[in-house]
């Protein structure tokens, strides 16, 4: 059965939309709280709302709440529920303005409009040179708050319980095979400063630039706290990203918000610039470590700083790990102020990433060894999806520190103190029916993203110069002919669309066929039958009573005998062939030739 | 197109000559919403606001023909308007004749009386429009406005035309005094003689059982006074010539004048008009008399 919704109804499912979009939005944006004010603003008319002019006014706040939306949520669901959004106002649009009808039918008629409307769209989207950001200072932006992720500080010691967060942190897709499960450690932060007790940063690092090679990876990362993004260490930020840049700690900045979804492509590096970052000599940063608060801990390093290679002084370190009893532990509790780092060594000996990687990198400043901490993650797990790409996910839980140490003949080293120590932790389920499903899903959204949110200024430069070359000047020429031509063609697809909308074909065909005899001076009055109008058209017009004969006999025949499918389509035969003849003859009758007139 | 300049057609077919098309007040607001978008869309570098920006300017391009082409070819010729009271609003009788569908027209006469939005198919439609005509004589309804905003509001489509039809219009009744002038019967006096019907009843006559409980005299009955039959009669019609009261101002005394022979019409009475200079309508009955004796008040010098 058909559903015929008012207008109002279709609005308040608009509403209902936009409203199920909001949950998950970062109250730290303001433009959530711009989004949420629209979405008000568009119920309260909404519930005051009485004439179009009104309605119409609730029609373009949702469509401004929804470009506002696109803002903020670029995912495959997101896109997809805001594309569900938009047609529903422009369905209460277009119901406002015509007869009450079926919701199927409005649907249909507005997404013809939609779809009719996108090919003009997506010209300019893509030929139309974009702009860059108006005033906007081109840097690091002031960090703003995110929901999940890294911080820029690490204090193992503070922390009682690590929550294992299961939140999607990244998903990279790659052009040749991933690296193998032991090597998959991806960097963001490089701390050097060390207090005691927190692990900072330090000072800015300088960029470094790298040559790019050939596009290996492509990088989608959920939005976090820190402008620095996810990497290997060993390519370089593909060409034409100004917004993206190495620096010389080894870690990859991006000038993006980092409250958006960010996404960029890594390139293998070229021979000589390879991991340049490892080769950039340490500060003296990498040797400081505040003397006399960690005794014990002084005291086991300065054994090792007797032997005389840094590469000596590792091993020592490594063997004195593997010889302790240590666990690893999401919940060690927290370790005291003052000599907490002598507390994990020696007295409890369970601790986490943070924990083993601190103490580590603690030791072998002690021992007279550069040495970091890198916070970043670590594994991620490899999902072939049926829909998209096959992809790497990691999660928040993949979240991983580790260690860095400068040895003279290599550069920085990565070195993992929490892989000598035994793990106490389950060993990971199999994935069940619903995370499968959901990989699957992300697996799509990997593929949206790699196409809807590559296609940014940069990537539409390459394209303008691949399709255009030097000729680049004349593409607004191009797109104005593109244009006037297609849209003549777009007009004539949806009148072909909305031919069957006219309501009943059998009405439409009789109204063309008694069309020509307005003529005459004869049309159906208001409430006249077809019969009582046919014996008056033929007693004033004779010459025309056998075409009106046929025509209303085949009308009424098609429009009350009961009939076979196929006797029906030859009964449409017969009538269009009936009002084909009438046409005629009253054509030929209004004719001046016929005097008649 | 011709602006009221005395010489309308009698059918107005709209065409590119005859129609305009501007955007509408929501058309222009829709424009802003685009530009807010794509503000946004450079700002954040987002493609989402920037595709929604270049949709919205996409469905303005595409409203812009579809609207205009709700119109197109719409093709207007007046009936025959019948004549009415000057007491309220007349119809209006417009024929319509649309090769296609047109969706939300709406015709609007300068006085701000509008019909629609309409939704018609394609075919010939009567229409009945209302308009309110200033006082008694041969007027035209004046301006009208067609117009649609449809499929989505952008644009307004328009045109105008007066409807060169002329209709009459009598004056309004009013009740109030007028010049008799009464005319010899048939038996040739004034008095009048009584006749069969049904208005009141005038005498009673013992009742008969094969007369029914129609015409028993009630009231009689239940004062125990025996059982009675009602006879009616009606009095002999009069046959009156009508004129306005000298003494009354010319439009008042029209008003009066309408009222009475329409009062005449339903009392059944027969009457006629003394139109002044020696002239007059000879006196009759029925609406056709009727509407030729208020056709005469229309046009009364």
């Amino acid at each position: 059965m058909a559903l015929t919704l008012p207008t109002r109804a279709l609005a308040w499912c608009t509403e209902a939309l936009l409203l199920v979009s909001l949950p998950g939005l970062d109250p730290s944006q303001p433009l959530s709280w711009a989004l949420l004010a629209l979405v008000l603003a568009a119920a309260l008319k909404l519930l005051e709302a009485r004439r179009p002019g009104e309605r119409r006014l609730v029609a373009l706040l949702q469509v401004i709440a929804i470009g506002l939306l696109a803002t903020l949520r670029s995912d495959l669901a997101g896109s997809l529920l805001q594309l569900a959004t938009l047609l529903g106002a422009i369905t209460a649009l277009v119901a406002l303005d015509g007869p009450a009808a079926p919701a199927q039918r409005l649907l249909r008629r507005s997404l013809a409009l939609l779809m009719a409307a996108l090919p003009l769209a997506l010209l300019p989207f893509v030929l139309l040179p974009r702009l860059e950001p108006f005033g906007q200072r081109r840097g690091p932006l002031a960090g703003g708050t995110a929901r999940i992720g890294l911080s820029d500080s690490l204090e193992p010691g503070a922390i009682d319980r690590l929550a294992n967060e299961d939140a999607p942190a990244a998903r990279v897709v790659f052009a040749a095979a991933p690296p193998p499960a032991t090597q998959r450690y991806w960097r963001v932060l490089v701390h050097e400063h060390f207090d005691g007790r927190r692990w900072r940063p330090g000072s800015a690092a300088a960029p470094l630039g790298v040559a790019a090679g050939r596009v290996s990876q492509l990088w989608l990362v959920e939005p976090a706290p820190l402008l620095e993004v996810p990497w290997d260490g060993q390519g370089a930020p593909a060409a034409a990203q100004p917004d993206l840049q190495t620096t010389a700690r080894g870690e990859l900045r991006s000038r993006r918000p980092p409250t958006q979804r960010r996404h960029y492509r890594l390139a293998e590096a070229t021979a000589a610039g390879g991991a340049a970052w490892r080769r950039q000599p340490p500060t003296p940063l990498t040797l400081s470590l505040p003397r006399g608060g960690e005794p014990r801990l002084e005291a086991l390093a300065a054994t090792w700083a007797r032997l005389p290679t840094p590469e000596q002084r590792l091993a020592a370190a490594e063997a004195w790990f593997r010889r302790q009893p240590f666990r690893y532990s999401l919940s060690p509790g927290a370790l005291p102020q003052r000599g907490g780092l002598d507390t994990f060594l020696f007295e409890r000996r369970v601790g986490f990433c943070g924990h083993y990687a601190s103490a580590f990198t603690a030791l072998m400043r002690a021992a007279g060894v550069p040495a970091r901490v890198v916070s970043g993650y670590r594994g991620g797990s490899w999902v072939r999806s049926l829909g998209g790409s096959a992809y790497l996910d990691l999660r928040q839980s993949d979240a991983h520190a580790w260690s860095e140490v400068w040895l003279p003949r290599q550069g920085w080293v990565r070195v993992d103190p929490t892989q000598w120590i035994r793990a106490d932790s389950p060993a990971p389920a199999a994935p069940a029916l619903l995370t499968w499903w959901q990989r699957q899903w992300w697996g799509l959204d990997v593929a949206w993203t790699r196409w809807w949110l590559g296609f940014d200024r940069q990537e539409q430069e390459a394209l303008l110069r691949r399709w255009l070359g030097e000729r680049r000047t004349a593409v607004g020429w191009l797109l104005l002919a593109l244009m006037g031509g297609l849209l003549p063609l777009l007009l004539a697809l949806l009148r072909l669309g909305g031919r069957g909308e006219g309501g009943d074909p059998g009405r439409q065909l009789l109204a063309r066929a008694l069309a020509p005899l307005a003529n005459l001076g004869l049309a159906p009055a208001p409430g006249e039958t077809l019969a009582a109008f046919g014996q008056r058209a033929t007693a004033a017009r004779p010459d025309l009573a056998q075409p009106l004969a046929a025509l209303v006999g085949s009308y009424d025949r098609l429009r009350f005998a009961p009939l076979s499918p196929a006797r029906r389509r030859a009964r449409w035969q017969r009538l269009r062939w009936a009002a084909r003849r009438l046409r005629r003859a009253a054509a030929a009758s209004d004719s001046p030739a016929s005097g008649r007139r | 197109m011709r602006f009221a300049d005395g010489s309308e057609p009698a059918v107005l077919r709209l065409g590119l000559a005859n129609l305009y098309i501007v955007p509408s007040g929501f058309g222009w607001l829709w424009l802003g919403a685009a530009a807010l978008l794509l503000v946004v869309a450079v700002q954040t570098q987002a493609n989402g606001p920037l595709l929604l920006a270049l949709m919205l300017v996409a469905l303005m391009l595409l409203a812009l023909p579809l609207t205009h082409r709700n119109l197109e070819g719409l093709e207007l010729r007046c009936g025959q308007p019948p004549p009415g009271p000057a007491e309220g609003p007349l119809a209006y009788p417009l024929q319509l004749r649309l090769r296609r569908p047109c969706q939300g027209l709406r015709l609007a006469w300068a006085d701000g009386t509008a019909l629609g939005p309409l939704h018609l198919t394609a075919g010939t439609h009567g229409l009945t429009l209302s308009w309110w005509p200033p006082g008694r004589g041969l007027h035209r309804p004046g301006r009208l406005r067609i117009e649609v905003r449809a499929p989505l509001g952008l644009f307004v489509c328009w045109s105008r035309w007066s409807p060169p039809a002329p209709q009459w219009v009598w004056p309004r009744r009013r009740p109030g005094p007028v010049a008799e002038q009464p005319q010899p019967t048939a038996l040739g006096g004034a008095a009048a003689p009584a006749r069969e019907g049904s208005a009141d009843w005038h005498d009673l006559r013992p009742h008969r059982p094969e007369e029914g409980p129609a015409r028993l005299a009630w009231p009689l009955l239940a004062r125990g006074r025996g059982r009675h039959t009602k006879v009616f009669r009606d009095p002999e019609a009069r046959t009156v010539l009508l004129a306005p009261a000298p003494q009354l101002h010319l439009e008042e005394a029209l008003e009066h004048l309408s009222h009475r022979l329409q009062l005449l019409e339903a009392r059944g009475e027969t009457y006629g008009l003394a139109l002044g200079d020696g002239r007059s309508l000879a006196p009759g009955r029925g609406r056709q008399h009727l509407q030729a004796a208020l056709i005469a008040l229309a046009q009364w010098p």
